[in-house]
């Protein structure tokens, strides 16, 4: 049996893994085939007032909001929402972290001291504060939380990639690569790079569970999505002047973070276990 | 609820005194379903009224904003020479016995009573009154702008000690009217405070002669208030010893705390679901009466492209009426096509207005001459679902003709601060006109004369010489029939010139403990002058 | 306490204070170079044209940047943050009033999340495989999934709403008069002044905030302690000590414990940050008057000064509590210093 094929066994052995994987792929899934799946599709942008605030039944399964808009299919396009605000900045601090955590870990000079201050500075206020803050700064929109998520979790990439690299460097063989006489940017790419490769794809997918729920926590602040965008926090925030009649109206679209932020921790969790058993648990 | 001990641990030394003190404490507290309070609120509280709404307060200057919100420090920390009472709001001499007008409308003169306090024990003289008067139109805020374009500082004469006289611009039949708009403040307490007029001063502080003074107020939460004992009407009967006014953002909370007794009172601007659970709760009366209050959705008349009638009118057919009234509303409210209350003279009778109806939308919008080439924006205010949902209603009615529409919500205090300059005026805005004096002047007159440019009641920035002509003569004439024929035939042109949205007149709705009696309500003031109540 | 200890201690201060130089410059940054017009963004919505020229001109926008970093520096070292257009009072003013009702939350959930998850970790660890370890595992993984304002909002709906015997929100009845304010903080000062009823009140009032705030943090100790312990449990000495004959218990409390307490102590640094970030959605939905609730309603007002002022003083405090933290673990365990 190959190399993949091991860890595909190894994979679907790990039960919470393939939950979390399953999550996931359900996740894309929906997010794909949203039009298709939902019930009432042009409930994004359709009002029915006549049908407001309706408890779960045949008709709308998790009942409907204070627009008489079928909550399930609201959620279904809120799929979207996450998927592109989360994709987009954890792609992107992805981009901008693992270059410069490479950098720092390779080259023992000024410039990595300096790179690794300024991302302690960031680190030095907590996530969502300083979102807020940028998204404020911006003018709040969609657009402002991407760029605020993605400027708040590169150094998280950083860091890592910055401690896999210097104990990568400890290892005799980067040296020997050096004494062929390839040239540190190759080193980095060919060598360090596939190495730290691990730790990046974990990462990536507890940072995604991280900046949904971020988002998500944005959205119900009202910083970021506006009505009537389906997003998950917002309609949260929306459902609370109704409650407790509404129950619905505020407690699936939590269980639906709840279920997504799952799946990337259960699939991190297990992708951590595979591809790198070294990698201390709980470190995060 | 299992009897089991505070730890779960078994100690060893079995259940002693303290164990079944603790369990039966909490499994009493547990049953009995109500939150322990060593005093409950109604018997430590018999004396103190509160009362929870939505907005905060800004300031505690009685000149500084004029809103509904800023009632209740109005009503009850000052007094007015004259106050509207009861529903239908008849006028009442306050602090003034009595006035006298000249023939040609320009001249009213007040007679003071005598032996009315301040709180701090000065007597409210002529003088004092005539220093609120400047001072109101000095600081240019709050209710100035009714007065402004009528009066001057020059014009106002103290004839002596308790005799003060208003010679007018010119003529203004409304002139008593606005009366109760206007609060009187006591210059020896002003004197040497900071702020122009000690304004930075009074805006957390308290100048006036009410029937409450002034305690304590925390920006952003609400504000306290005693009882004057030596108000100048005097205390008869039940009353209640303190007033608080918290500012309760959420809802959801405002309703539990009515509910829990931790407010005594709230407003009624919430949804009609938890108004409708309020009626059937047993210790809460939704108190319900006829009211002048228009709801409607302003349009920036000045700026592309509400700047064409075409554009303005098509707006008009994309909103569901009947949707909004009857689904969100329930029902509750009466769809009112103009500018001024149904119930109110001046409204034509058989006035039709709008309807939601997207073919004589599209139709207009195809004759309009400025294209609609951005996506406008709406207002809602923060807390007040209705105008969250009456946005959405638009929204969603001019998606159908392919105009888009932006949601922004921000809080009254900036809207209506935006809402008087022109440049950072919204494009939309959804908020109520109430009855601050019985006129139509309140409504169509404040709102679509040019001169009234600035206040926030006009942030339409509606400009039409004809119907400034028809408003102007009908503040100048005395005649009822005169008047109620100028004031129908305005209505007439402005709602042909689809200057806003005007959707519904309003009931008003008082969610209230049982235990709060005496309410007396008014459509000015809004029910919330707090000397004719006591708690039982 | 030698040398090399207080050495450490010096260098650990020093090096925290670029870290704070470092986030107010790039605070300042941040508000002057991504706003199209920071005067405006600072006057508000409701400023007048003229208004945010006068704004432009006092605060001097349109100086170059060293210049104006020079000035932002001085002002905020004589604690000038500017001016709320929430309040009108002074931003400074306003983060130091507001500041114990968000002290206070954040102390009690952080001993919950201590006091629960510490325990729990141990067990889980000294019980590895076993069905607690698994369940707690199970519990943790959902701890760190949930939206803590959603959670929030849960129990309020049905403890509050359905059940009704806890109260919706505030810090304190308000049929109750709050004990006389000594450190602002309404336990303390309850104790203090002997007040019970206002000392129940407030601890009631205290239950479902600090619960849900707790709720994150707790999974996160109980994870750390856990693999914190597994590793002291795994290395050799143990092996040798056990070998020697020493009673488990011996060996549970004397180095299991200690190098929990360790574990722990390390994470609070961490736990703080989170718990400060929570504090923003959790006094929202609790209406709880602290630096969140300000917070938020400095963004549905637009306040950007307030929200400058939030940020700056959640760094520093960050900033500082890792600094008292490491301090610390020196002080317990005198061989991190010489890492």
């Amino acid at each position: 049996m190959n190399g993949v094929g091991l860890a595909w066994k190894k994979f679907t052995r790990d039960r919470l893994a393939f939950v979390g994987f399953l999550i996931i792929l359900a996740l894309v899934l929906a997010a794909l085939f949203a039009p298709v799946l939902a019930p009432y599709p042009d409930d994004t942008f359709l009002i029915h007032p006549a049908q407001r605030l309706q408890p779960p039944s045949a008709e709308h399964l998790l009942g409907t909001d204070s627009m008489g808009r079928d909550i399930l299919s609201r959620l279904l396009f809120g799929t979207r929402v996450t998927l592109v605000i989360a994709g987009i900045a954890v792609g992107a601090s992805l981009l901008i972290g693992v270059p410069l955590g490479l950098l720092a870990g390779y080259f023992e000079n000024i410039f990595s001291e300096g790179i690794m201050r300024v991302a302690d500075i960031f680190l030095s206020i907590p996530q969502v504060i300083l979102a807020i803050f940028l998204a404020q700064s911006f003018r709040p929109s969609i657009r402002s939380v991407i760029l605020a998520l993605s400027i708040t979790y590169w150094p998280w990439f950083t860091r890592i990639v910055y401690a896999e690299t210097r104990a990568l460097k400890k290892r005799a063989f980067l040296e020997a690569t050096e004494a062929v006489g390839a040239g540190s940017i190759r080193t980095i790419l060919l060598h360090v790079l596939p190495n730290v490769s691990s730790s990046i794809i974990v990462r990536s997918s507890i940072g995604m569970g991280f900046t949904i729920l971020t988002a998500a926590t944005l959205g119900f602040l009202g910083v970021g999505a506006q009505p009537p965008t389906p997003e998950w926090g917002v309609t949260i925030a929306e459902s609370r002047q109704f409650l407790p009649d509404a129950w619905w109206y505020a407690t699936f679209p939590g269980l639906a973070i709840f279920i997504v932020v799952m799946g990337f921790n259960m699939l991190g969790d297990g992708l951590r276990d595979i591809l790198d058993p070294r990698i201390r648990r709980g470190f995060d | 609820m299992e009897e089991r001990g505070p730890s779960g641990k078994n100690s060893g030394k079995g259940f002693t005194r303290r164990d079944f003190i603790k369990t039966v404490g909490i499994g009493s507290l547990a049953i009995s379903g109500l939150p322990f309070r060593p005093s409950g609120v109604q018997a430590a509280d018999s004396t103190r009224y509160i009362w929870g709404g939505p907005s905060e307060f800004q300031s505690m200057d009685p000149h500084a904003i004029y809103d509904v919100t800023s009632e209740n420090l109005r009503l009850n920390l000052y007094d007015h020479l004259y106050r509207y009472l009861d529903n239908p709001p008849k006028i009442h001499p306050w602090l003034a016995e009595s006035y006298t007008v000249s023939d040609d409308e320009r001249t009213w003169t007040f007679q003071l009573r005598k032996g009315a306090k301040f709180h701090n024990g000065d007597e409210v003289t002529a003088e004092a009154v005539k220093y609120s008067m400047e001072r109101l139109l000095a600081l240019g805020k709050g209710a100035s702008a009714l007065f402004k374009p009528v009066i001057d500082p020059e014009g106002i004469k103290v004839a002596d000690r308790y005799t003060i006289a208003f010679n007018l611009k010119e003529p203004y039949a409304p002139f008593l009217s606005i009366m109760p708009t206007f609060c009187i403040v006591n210059p020896k307490v002003l004197e040497g405070k900071p702020g122009p007029w000690g304004s930075e001063w009074l805006s957390q502080n308290d100048a006036g002669s009410g029937a409450y003074v002034l305690e304590e107020y925390t920006p952003g939460v609400g504000w306290k208030g005693k009882r004057f004992k030596d108000h100048w009407m005097g205390w008869e009967g039940k009353h209640v010893d303190a007033i608080e006014f918290r500012t309760i953002h959420e809802t959801a909370s405002r309703v539990m705390a009515l509910m829990k007794g931790d407010v005594h009172g709230c407003d009624g601007y919430l949804p009609v679901e938890q108004i409708a659970k309020l009626e059937k709760a047993d210790d809460i009366t939704v108190y319900e009466e006829q009211s002048m209050r228009v709801c409607l959705i302003r349009m920036h008349n000045q700026r592309p492209p509400f700047n064409d009638v075409h554009v303005r009118r098509a707006i008009s057919y994309a909103f569901d009426y009947d949707s909004f009234n009857n689904e969100i509303l329930k029902g509750r409210v009466a769809r009112n096509p103009g500018p001024i209350p149904n119930n109110m003279w001046g409204a034509p009778a058989d006035l039709k207005g709008y309807s939601f109806d997207l073919e004589k939308a599209k139709a207009e919008l195809a004759k309009a001459a400025v294209k609609v080439d951005r996506p406008l924006n709406i207002h809602p205010m923060t807390g007040y679902s209705q105008t969250d949902d009456a946005a959405l209603i638009l929204q969603a009615g001019l998606r159908q003709i392919g105009v888009e529409v932006n949601i922004i919500r921000e809080t009254w205090p900036t809207l209506s601060g935006k809402a008087k300059a022109m440049d950072t005026s919204p494009d939309m805005w959804i908020h109520w006109v109430s009855t601050y004096y019985a006129d139509p002047e309140n409504w169509i007159g404040e709102m679509y004369s040019s001169s009234r440019w600035g206040a926030w009641k006009a942030s339409s920035w509606y400009k039409n010489p004809e119907v400034d002509a028809l408003l102007d003569k009908a503040r100048t004439i005395s005649d009822h029939a005169t008047r109620k024929d100028l004031y129908e035939k305005a209505s007439r042109i402005v709602v042909d010139d689809a200057a806003d949205i005007w959707i519904y007149n309003t009931k008003w709705y008082g969610p209230h403990r049982k235990s709060v009696k005496n309410l007396r309500f008014c459509p000015v003031g809004d029910g919330q002058e707090c000397r004719w109540i006591h708690l039982a | 306490m030698n040398r090399s200890l207080i050495v450490y201690i010096l260098k650990r201060m020093a090096y925290a204070v670029p870290t704070i130089l470092g986030l107010l410059v790039l605070v300042f940054v941040i508000s002057r170079v991504i706003p199209s017009d920071p005067a405006a963004l600072v006057a508000g919505e409701m400023a007048t044209p003229q208004q945010v020229e006068e704004l432009r001109k006092q605060y001097r926008f349109d100086e170059p940047l060293h210049v104006q970093l020079g000035l932002y520096l001085k002002s905020l070292a004589q604690g000038d943050m500017g001016k709320s257009l929430y309040t009108g009072r002074k931003v400074f003013d306003d983060i130091v009033d507001r500041f114990p009702a968000t002290l206070e939350l954040t102390l009690v959930a952080m001993g919950l999340s201590i006091i629960i998850g510490v325990p729990l970790g141990i067990l889980a660890a000294l019980r590895r495989n076993s069905l607690l370890d698994h369940l707690l595992r199970g519990v943790t993984v959902a701890g760190l999934a949930i939206a803590s304002f959603w959670l929030g909002i849960m129990l309020q709906l049905f403890f509050s709403m359905w059940l009704g015997f806890m109260p919706l929100g505030g810090r304190i009845g308000s049929g109750v008069e709050p004990p006389a304010s000594i450190t602002g903080m309404l336990l303390v000062d309850s104790i203090l002044t002997l007040n019970g009823p206002a000392l129940w009140s407030s601890f009631v009032h205290m239950i479902l905030p600090a619960l849900t705030l707790a709720f994150a943090s707790f999974a996160t100790i109980t994870r750390f302690t856990r693999s914190g312990v597994l590793d002291v449990v795994q290395q050799d000495f143990i092996t040798y000590v056990r070998a020697m004959g020493l009673p488990p218990r011996v060996i549970v409390y004397k180095y299991v414990l200690r190098n929990a307490i360790i574990a722990t102590v390390t994470q609070i640094g961490l736990l703080f940050g989170l718990l400060l970030a929570g504090t923003v959605v959790i006094e929202t939905v609790f209406d709880w008057p602290g630096l969140g609730l300000y917070a938020f309603n400095a963004i549905v007002l637009s306040d950007y000064q307030a929200i400058l002022g939030v940020t700056l003083w959640a760094g520093i405090a960050y900033v500082t509590v890792n600094l008292l933290v490491d301090i610390g673990l020196s002080l317990i365990d005198p061989r991190k210093a010489e890492t």
